[in-house]
């Protein structure tokens, strides 16, 4: 399967990677790629943006479901759930 | 007619005085982003606001919340916070409603309100305020915030027939991290410490201005809401981003709902005439808004749930893990839970006993009935302002 080069970044575009990922691979497996990658919190669920497109990408959705393009910019999110009641 | 009191607002061309002044808005939970939101509501002369809080004001909590005090300390959010919002505009009829929402918010209430506000502190609140909003056809707006971001996620329910709802994009980790805080049995494990995030005053200031900005769009141009939306800003770096959120086929808030909903309100009682016409047949299934125990034995002993009196049918988030302790011999109870019964099932077993559910949705014909409990089970829900 042929692989797709995109950009992956977190929301305060304090990190961002370039990545040449199999079009096999699903959206899950990216948040936990990034999620390793740059030590992010453990205790947090995230969800993926494809910024390029305005649209979310599903985990289970694989890359071959065109949900990403050459040179798209992905953006892995957390999924905040604080109300400031803490 | 507008008053000196609103004569800038009237110099907006987008801004209708008018439409805020007889709208209805319900805030679900007044902490730090709830005082965010009140306090806009209030300053822009919305006409009324109904607050939901069980909670009580701790010192802490003064670092991010505009409309406590010192002296406020020990009383109910919701009170304090209402009173405060008539005092900044005396046309603004704000009520308070201590309590947890789902015993407290009616459908009734959701259905007078042009849009509600989930200001809440976890993912359980959040589907549960989802849950109801979605059923009853009211737009919700989802607020929620970090150490340095804030998320507000628009549902725009009253005009979108195919929106998709806040679990439809929910992360299935979500559920385990809820499942974590309960038994097998759906009992509460009583000791366990909750996560605490915390928040500064700058990121639910931010997150009140957005979510109040974005219900001001849903009260003016509902036309332009064409699908859900996250909105996420990160207050320090300065980004923000906006993407629609798509409806899931496999989402378990909305995905078995039919094309049409309606809510009838039903008397809870097994066998009354009521339920037993709202269920469209005995073998109809009901499913539960909130599972049941319907029973359970010591493995040891064998000693039974309710033994000696006539099964009992128990709301398992109202029980905690000392259930699963044996009371005649102190060995392991093992229970039988769910939240889906066929009206025959329930009373060929449970005659004369209450459904202790918020609600239960059948499927007919191609509506889902809602068989909304709460008027008879929590007379709050009945009477609270919406």
């Amino acid at each position: 399967m042929k692989d797709v080069q995109f950009r992956i970044r977190t929301p305060d575009q304090t990190r961002e990677a370039e990545i040449t990922a199999d079009r096999g691979s699903t959206g899950r497996e990216l948040i936990a790629l990034a999620a390793a990658k740059w030590q992010m919190p453990t205790d947090t669920e995230y969800r993926l943006q494809n910024t390029s497109r305005h649209a979310y990408i599903q985990p289970e959705q694989k890359l071959s479901e065109d949900v990403v393009g050459p040179q798209d910019v992905l953006q892995v999110e957390p999924v905040l759930v604080a109300g400031g009641s803490a | 007619m507008l008053n000196d009191r609103y004569s800038r607002h009237g110099l907006i061309n987008w801004f209708s005085q008018d439409r805020v002044q007889n709208a209805r808005f319900v805030v679900a939970g007044a902490g730090a982003i709830g005082n965010e939101v009140i306090k806009n509501l209030a300053l822009l002369g919305t006409g009324h606001i109904a607050i939901h809080d069980f909670d009580r004001i701790e010192r802490h909590n003064l670092t991010r919340s505009v409309l406590f005090r010192e002296d406020d300390v020990g009383q109910h959010k919701a009170e304090v916070a209402a009173r405060r919002a008539c005092e900044l505009d005396p046309a603004v009829r704000a009520t308070a409603v201590p309590g947890d929402f789902w015993k407290t918010l009616s459908f009734e209430a959701l259905g007078r309100a042009d849009c509600v506000i989930g200001c809440v502190d976890n993912f359980e609140a959040r589907i549960r305020l989802n849950r109801l909003c979605r059923l009853a056809g009211t737009n919700l707006i989802d607020v929620a915030i970090d150490t340095r971001r804030a998320s507000v996620e628009v549902f725009p329910f009253a005009t979108v027939a195919d929106c998709a709802c806040y679990e439809c994009t929910l992360p299935a980790g979500v559920y385990t991290r809820i499942a974590e805080r309960y038994s097998c049995a759906g009992l509460r494990r009583r000791g366990l410490v909750e996560r605490l995030i915390p928040t500064t005053i700058l990121t639910s200031s931010a997150a009140g201005a957005l979510a109040v900005s974005s219900a001001m769009r849903v009260l003016h141009a509902p036309q332009e809401m064409q699908s859900a939306h996250r909105i996420l800003t990160d207050t320090m770096g300065a980004t923000t981003t906006m993407a629609p959120l798509a409806r899931s086929e496999m989402c378990p808030g909305c995905a078995d709902l039919m094309p049409e909903v309606r809510v009838v309100p039903t008397d809870p009682v097994i066998g009354r005439a009521s339920l037993r016409e709202a269920s469209c047949g005995q073998d109809v299934c009901l499913r539960l808004s909130d599972a049941v125990i319907s029973g359970g034995n010591c493995t040891a002993c064998g000693h039974e749930l309710n033994a000696g009196g006539p099964p009992r049918l128990l709301l398992a988030r109202d029980q905690d893990d000392s259930l699963a302790r044996c009371p005649k011999c102190g060995g392991d109870m093992t229970f039988v839970a769910g939240d889906q019964f066929t009206a025959g099932e329930l009373e060929e077993r449970f005659l004369g006993q209450r459904l202790p559910a918020r609600f239960a949705v059948v499927d007919h014909d191609e509506t889902s009935l809602v068989l909304d409990f709460a008027a008879c089970q929590f007379p709050a829900a009945r009477s609270s302002e919406g």
